[in-house]
């Protein structure tokens, strides 16, 4: 009795594993049918994919990689860096949580930057374990990035509201322009920052999003696929092409705010650190926020 | 690459092609392939609906303007003489452009690298080995059997029951290819094969049964 016990079970189990192969290896959502029916949709996404790749994402990120440097060299040789009093009284600005998640990202955005520059001339570099170690890397920063969106967006979103401010700022492109110390119209954050949170935030969500399609790019996806009414290989084209492009614009502003914040107006980058900014600093570049506080009775 | 119909190419004629499994699972033993890796596989279209019902055989189709080495950032593709497409691992980073370039799904991601990232990429190499030393072991090991040094057929094609599979310069496929259609009993012209003619024609079966 036993014996058939144990025979009719192993029948049953090769059984199943039959159905895993019919279902699971033969009918893949990426590989399977899905595949094969995406075929005649290839010019959609596949070959405005492959054209973007050879043509012109290289010369995106070199333009990318170039552009701050150069821009950033020039207005420190005419223009130079805005020197403030740091012996003067100093305002508050950042608290000890938001510090530790604005330079957590800041950490993983100085590896999640470089390496996605490497992997994107990887043919520069020759391929094989340095770049292999740069794609892995990319992987790794990512969740601690993730980790500080949430928290980054909740304390600031208030702040980074578009006002008239603003736009007297764009004018002027924030002063930047002259050595002149006159107050610029700005509130906690100034337009150049509000644009810099606009694109990091939401768009750091949609990196976030693309990469890790990517990342899973052969585990089963058909949610998120059948979400967007497309094929899942199409779903990972149009990822890699969003991927791309933003990743451009997302590397060019991280430049542009490494720049300030540590080049170009000296020592501001001590308020991450210790979370103060010098008065001075606040009353002429963020000059509503100073008259905010004045009135409030906090300076 | 002079001639562009001397290149060697694959083509799997739909109407032969039974459905057994037996290129995917020749494929995958002859290279000792890993688990979740399919080089060669069998798709089926309208399963189960008759009259409707397709299968067909596909791995990498080694195009001539191969679009996986066109958008790989690190350029690990090369193009053999004889049009065999083929890729370096050692370059290969696992980004998987390759494969969103690809029309037909052939790049397969191992997940051998840290947190389940991909490792290098591993398609069809219409069994002509890689860049190393040939039909060395480290070859074998990497890129699997090197058939066509030795003058063989791909293991696939040889394995094919029903003749389904073809492989050749793209001259003789499909020389081979318009002369079935003909012997199909579409051309009164053609020479009928007696024995596609059982298969395929009714009336012959009808024949036979007299």
């Amino acid at each position: 009795m036993k014996k058939y016990r144990v025979l009719l079970s192993s029948l049953l189990l090769s059984m199943t594993s039959l159905y895993a192969i019919s279902t699971g290896t033969y009918d893949d959502p990426l590989y399977g049918t899905a595949m094969l029916n995406a075929i005649p949709k290839y010019f959609a996404f596949g070959e405005v994919f492959t054209y973007l790749q050879r043509e012109w994402f290289w010369k995106g990120f070199l333009i990318a990689l170039f552009l701050v440097p150069v821009a950033g060299s020039i207005h420190y040789m005419i223009i130079g860096p805005k020197v403030f009093s740091h012996d003067g009284k100093k305002i508050f600005a950042f608290g000890l949580f938001m510090r530790i998640m604005h330079n957590l990202a800041a950490l993983s955005f100085l590896v999640l930057v470089p390496t996605g520059f490497v992997m994107a001339f990887g043919d520069f570099f020759g391929g094989g374990t340095f770049v292999r170690v740069c794609k892995n890397l990319h992987g790794i920063a990512t969740p601690v990035f993730a980790i500080t969106v949430l928290p980054m967006i909740i304390a600031w979103i208030r702040d980074m509201i578009f006002n008239m401010d603003d736009v007297k700022w764009m004018m002027i492109v924030g002063g930047y322009l002259s050595k002149e110390k006159k107050p610029i119209p700005a509130g906690k954050f100034n337009a150049g920052q509000k644009a810099w949170f606009w694109i990091a935030m939401p768009g750091g969500i949609l990196m976030i999003l693309t990469g890790a399609l990517m990342f899973f790019l052969n585990i089963n996806l058909s949610p998120v696929a059948t979400l967007f009414g497309v094929s899942q290989i199409d779903l990972l084209r149009i990822s890699a092409i969003i991927h791309n492009v933003l990743g451009m614009v997302v590397a060019t502003f991280f430049m542009v705010h490494v720049y300030m914040a540590a080049i170009a107006i000296k020592g501001a980058i001590h308020s991450m650190i210790t979370g103060y900014k010098e008065e001075e600093e606040v009353a002429i570049l963020h000059s509503s926020w100073y008259r905010k506080l004045k009135e409030e009775g906090k300076v | 690459m002079e001639n562009i119909n001397s290149r060697l190419k694959f083509y799997c004629d739909a109407d032969r092609c039974i459905e057994c499994f037996a290129c995917v699972v020749a494929c995958q033993n002859a290279h000792e392939l890993p688990v979740g890796i399919a080089r060669r596989k069998v798709v089926t279209l309208n399963d189960g609906v008759e009259g409707k019902e397709t299968s067909i055989s596909i791995a990498c189709m080694h195009c001539s303007d191969a679009p996986c080495s066109q958008v790989c950032p690190v350029d690990c593709f090369y193009i053999r003489e004889d049009g065999i497409v083929l890729h370096d691992k050692e370059k290969c980073i696992g980004c998987g452009y390759c494969l969103y370039a690809c029309p037909f799904g052939a790049p397969q991601f191992p997940k051998d690298g840290v947190f389940g990232a991909k490792g290098a990429m591993d398609k069809c190499t219409m069994c002509a080995g890689g860049p190393l030393e040939t039909n060395s072991e480290i070859e074998r090991h990497t890129y699997g059997q090197n058939r066509i040094s030795e003058g063989k057929v791909p293991v696939c094609a040889a394995m094919c029951s029903t003749n389904a599979l073809m492989i050749g310069t793209s001259e003789k496929v499909s020389e081979l290819y318009r002369t079935r259609v003909l012997a199909r009993g579409e051309s009164k012209e053609a020479n009928n094969s007696y024995l596609w003619n059982v298969a395929y024609n009714k009336q012959s079966r009808k024949g036979l049964t007299q």
